[in-house]
């Protein structure tokens, strides 16, 4: 099969070309002059890790984010969205991961949301308003019943509306976050029945997926993004699961230059009990959904387990369970043999893996944020009143220890940079030198200097004696932190020594190519 | 630690500087502000303008502090309300429910009152107190409560609870504790020596007797007790941590539904206190009119002191002093005393349209 140029002779002008985009938040990077050339009429992927700037990318061509530095040209012209609604006047339309129904609508007052005879102060009818959009599902080879209740509706089926709403405002260049994430094979199959569809019509697929099997046999083009660069742009045909999964995790495994614990505590610890026992933990997600299956492993006192896997797929759920925050349906846990009671026995100290969300008070001082662990202690109050003196001194200690670097304690932790900010989590997670540690991507969004100091307070810790999960996406951390390590896939985790295998092996694995036995599956 | 003693000195009084700057402009601003309501009502401002300063401030260089009474005494609920108002919000609960709290403290107040009538003045008084701060305590869990267990949006059923509060307290002064002779709805008056007593001598205020009752030390002490339990104990920091992120208030292992009990509880017992001040310092009788909403008014008030116990004070003193002003400029220059309740409305439609325009700059600078 010969790809795009089928329609490339009418349409000689890419659809989209980024000239040296460039976006920060703070002081990350997420883009880095980033330059990508999206042939129109083509399925053309997005592909890298979680973090590796695909969601910012298509979050600028969809108008939601806008570039710090460089602009965008759409078929031909320059042009600068201040808003969604300017990227799709310009006939650019996203179908989101996380749908924008509403829904207690029926099918088709959701699509008369979006299409241009709803927006009129004409007597609204939705099934007339939506009438574009129900043709457009027909063409596609959908049957949709426009009186059902959306929220009532199987999740695929909600894709299905999504993506019709999509193009019911005229795009021509439909933009996919994951689309795959949430369907069955069988939907997946579907789904890349209907991108063959739009590309005949002449409509431009891009696709943002970490899927390699997936994206090698529905993608003309591919770039493949790695820390916020474009690493990589070639034709589908010419490249090959092992080459994209290179790509995309990297060339080189170091070991960060870390001087790993010595093998002599490890040695001794696991001939002893373990001091983390999980046994077939199963635990649901906010939604009810199975997000742990069966979950076995252990940890030592002492020694660093390293989980790594591509977000989504049980980690936060995890964390969760692990520092308490989140009950267990079935299994036990338990601690040195006894029941785990997280926070009394073990003491935890928790790096969350969305430090905005889960760790600061982004309004509150850098001296709050340091203290919020110990002001919950007794030793820092003085009868009913916080001992002021005793945590100004703490918050000043956590401060030249970790190298905070702020204008002042006193000063809103929103102004710190994020590296900044990570390390008041982590100091809070590490100062009072807890038994348990659970840091869930400790250093994500950390230049290389943050990202060193805290894994050597990890480290640290080990050496101290503490039992270490780290949950990551980036396997280069997993490999350079841990003593043991694992991969997790949809729930269940498999220990693999992912040392000394191969970045395509390791990709593979991650891209769900790969079964942990080392065999193609 | 030598380059922090270093450091605090200058930053301190830039710090007051800043404060001292932002001040000037916001009373600058809120002068404009005036002038132009009054334009607006067709009002010369010349005129208008010192008429109002004379009713909130007039006479004390005379050694005349009739009108500095009257602001004080206007100012005395604003505070404790705006201080139940400060509490919840800075939990992250935005309560509306001031008024019902209030009004439960007053009626609670006035129910005690009722049933120990003949216990000496002083013991009436005091569980007149405390009955208003339970009773107003109560209302405010009814919200916490509907909150923390069922998901009721504290916005929806704090506004419904101050119309339960209303018409209970309708229903009491037709009912149970109407006044002896049933001829209107309201209560009998309080007996003289269980009210405050007015604190001014009559020779500081030419002769007349000023309103200014001992009340006001119960809300000028309620403003530090509120700072320090805010920003000195453990439950005031989760309180604070919780309003503005209740997800790792949550990863770090605050009891988040607690705290925005103890935040409503808290909050409620002020505005009930509140209720038995007003009740006790200044209207001695109950009726449905008892407030002309104070705690709605305590909305823009604590807003106005930025969400913090001195910045509350000095809105609540400010709000009274135009209050004062008003009431007395309506008698003697003919400016509508509604002016003042146009103002408040206006003022906190500024501040939260600066803030939104803030976080709009901050969102589009792309800073995180």
């Amino acid at each position: 099969m010969t790809t795009a140029p089928q329609l490339g002779e009418q349409l000689i002008v890419p659809a989209i070309i980024t000239h040296d985009i460039t976006r920060l938040f703070g002081s990350t990077v997420a883009l880095d002059s980033v330059n990508v050339r999206i042939e129109a009429g083509v399925v053309h992927a997005i592909l890298g890790e979680n973090g590796a700037g695909k969601s910012t990318l298509m979050n600028i061509l969809a108008g939601i984010l806008r570039p710090s530095r460089g602009h965008l040209e759409v078929f031909g012209m320059r042009r600068d969205f201040r808003s969604p609604t300017d990227a799709r006047s310009s006939s650019i339309a996203m179908v989101h991961q996380h749908f924008t129904l509403v829904p207690a609508f029926t099918v088709a007052e959701n699509l008369a949301l979006d299409s241009p005879a709803g927006r009129k102060f004409t007597p609204y009818k939705p099934t007339k308003a939506s009438s574009m959009a129900m043709q457009t599902a027909e063409r596609l080879g959908w049957s949709l019943d426009p009186t059902s209740t959306t929220g009532s509706l199987p999740v695929g089926i909600q894709q299905r509306i999504e993506i019709v709403k999509a193009l019911a405002t005229g795009a021509r260049i439909v933009i996919f976050d994951e689309p795959t994430a949430v369907l069955s094979t069988r939907e997946i199959d579907d789904l890349f029945r209907v991108f063959k569809l739009l590309k005949q019509s002449g409509c431009t697929v891009v696709l943002i997926a970490h899927k390699l099997a997936e994206i090698l046999a529905v993608a003309d083009d591919i770039n493949v993004l790695r820390r916020g660069k474009v690493v990589a742009a070639c034709k589908a045909a010419d490249t090959n699961e092992k080459q994209l999964a290179s790509w995309m995790v990297g060339q080189t495994f170091s070991t960060g230059g870390y001087q790993r614990p010595g093998s002599e505590i490890e040695a001794q610890e696991n001939s002893n009990t373990p001091a983390l026992q999980l046994r077939s933990v199963s635990a649901a997600g906010d939604r009810g959904e199975q997000v742990l299956d069966a979950v076995s492993f252990c940890v030592g006192a002492g020694e660093i387990f390293g989980i790594g896997g591509v977000d989504g797929n049980g980690q936060n759920e995890l964390a969760e369970v692990l520092v308490g925050l989140r009950q267990i349906k079935a299994g036990t846990i338990t601690w040195h043999g006894q029941p785990f009671k997280p926070g009394s026995s073990p003491t935890v100290g928790f790096i969350p893996q969305d430090r905005r969300k889960d760790g600061l008070a982004t309004e509150m001082s850098v001296k709050d944020n340091l203290l919020i662990q110990a002001v919950q202690k007794k030793e820092f109050m003085r009868g009913p009143f916080l001992a002021n003196k005793k945590l100004n001194e703490v918050a000043a200690n956590l401060a030249s220890k970790f190298d905070i670097r702020s204008a002042g304690l006193s000063t809103p932790v929103s102004s710190l940079s994020g590296g900044n900010q990570q390390k008041i989590v982590a100091a809070r997670a590490l100062y009072s030198e807890p038994e348990f540690i659970v840091a869930v991507n400790p250093t994500r969004g950390l230049d290389i200097g943050a990202s060193r100091f805290v894994h050597e307070q990890l480290i640290d810790a080990s050496r101290r004696g503490a039992a270490i999960v780290v949950l990551s996406t980036d396997m280069d951390e997993i490999a350079a932190l841990s003593h043991r390590t694992a991969v997790i896939t949809r729930g269940s985790i498999q220990e693999y020594e992912i040392r000394g295998r191969s970045a395509e092996d390791i990709g593979m694995l991650l891209g769900g190519a790969l079964n942990p036995e080392g065999s193609r599956g | 630690m030598s380059a922090r003693r270093m450091t605090t000195p200058r930053s301190l009084s830039a710090r007051v500087i800043k404060v001292a700057l932002q001040a000037c402009a916001a009373a600058l601003s809120f002068l404009i502000l005036l002038a132009g309501t009054l334009t607006l009502f067709g009002i010369r401002a010349k005129t208008a303008l010192p008429a109002i300063a004379d009713g909130a401030f007039g006479g004390w260089q005379y050694g005349h502090l009739y009108a500095l009474s009257e602001t004080v005494v206007e100012a005395v609920p604003l505070i404790l309300t705006g201080l139940g108002v400060l509490v919840a919000w800075q939990a992250g609960m935005f309560s509306i429910g001031g008024e019902g709290q209030l009004l439960i403290g007053a009626l609670s107040a006035m129910t005690v009152e009722h049933f120990i009538g003949n216990t000496p003045a002083p013991l009436i008084t005091f569980l007149m107190l405390v009955a208003s701060v339970v009773g107003g305590a109560l209302w405010g869990g009814i919200a916490g409560w509907l909150r923390t267990t069922r998901n009721v949006q504290e916005v929806i059923s704090t506004i419904m609870l101050n119309y339960i509060a209303l018409y209970l307290v309708g229903a009491a002064v037709l009912g149970p504790l109407q006044e002896p002779s049933h001829s209107g709805p309201e209560t009998a008056l309080l007996p003289d020596p269980v009210l405050f007593a007015h604190i001014l001598p009559a020779a500081w205020t030419g002769g007349i007797t000023a309103r200014l009752h001992t009340g006001v030390i119960i809300a000028l002490i309620a403003v530090p007790c509120t700072a320090v339990w805010m920003y000195r104990t453990r439950t005031g920091f989760a309180l604070r941590l919780t309003g503005r992120n209740a997800d790792a208030a949550r990863t770090a292992g605050f009891s988040v539904d607690r705290v925005r009990l103890i935040a409503m509880v808290v909050s409620g017992a002020l505005c009930g206190l509140a209720g038995s001040v007003q009740l006790l310092g200044v209207s001695a009788r109950l009726d449905q009119q008892f407030s002309p909403g104070w705690g709605y008014s305590a909305i823009p008030v604590a807003l106005m002191g930025g969400l913090t116990p001195g910045g509350t004070l000095v809105s609540a003193l400010f709000f009274g002093a135009l209050t004062a002003g008003t009431n007395s400029a309506e008698r003697t220059a003919g400016v509508p005393a509604v002016v003042a309740d146009v103002l408040l409305a206006a003022s906190v439609m500024a501040v939260v349209a600066i803030r939104a325009w803030r976080g709009r700059a901050q969102l589009a600078s792309g800073g995180d």
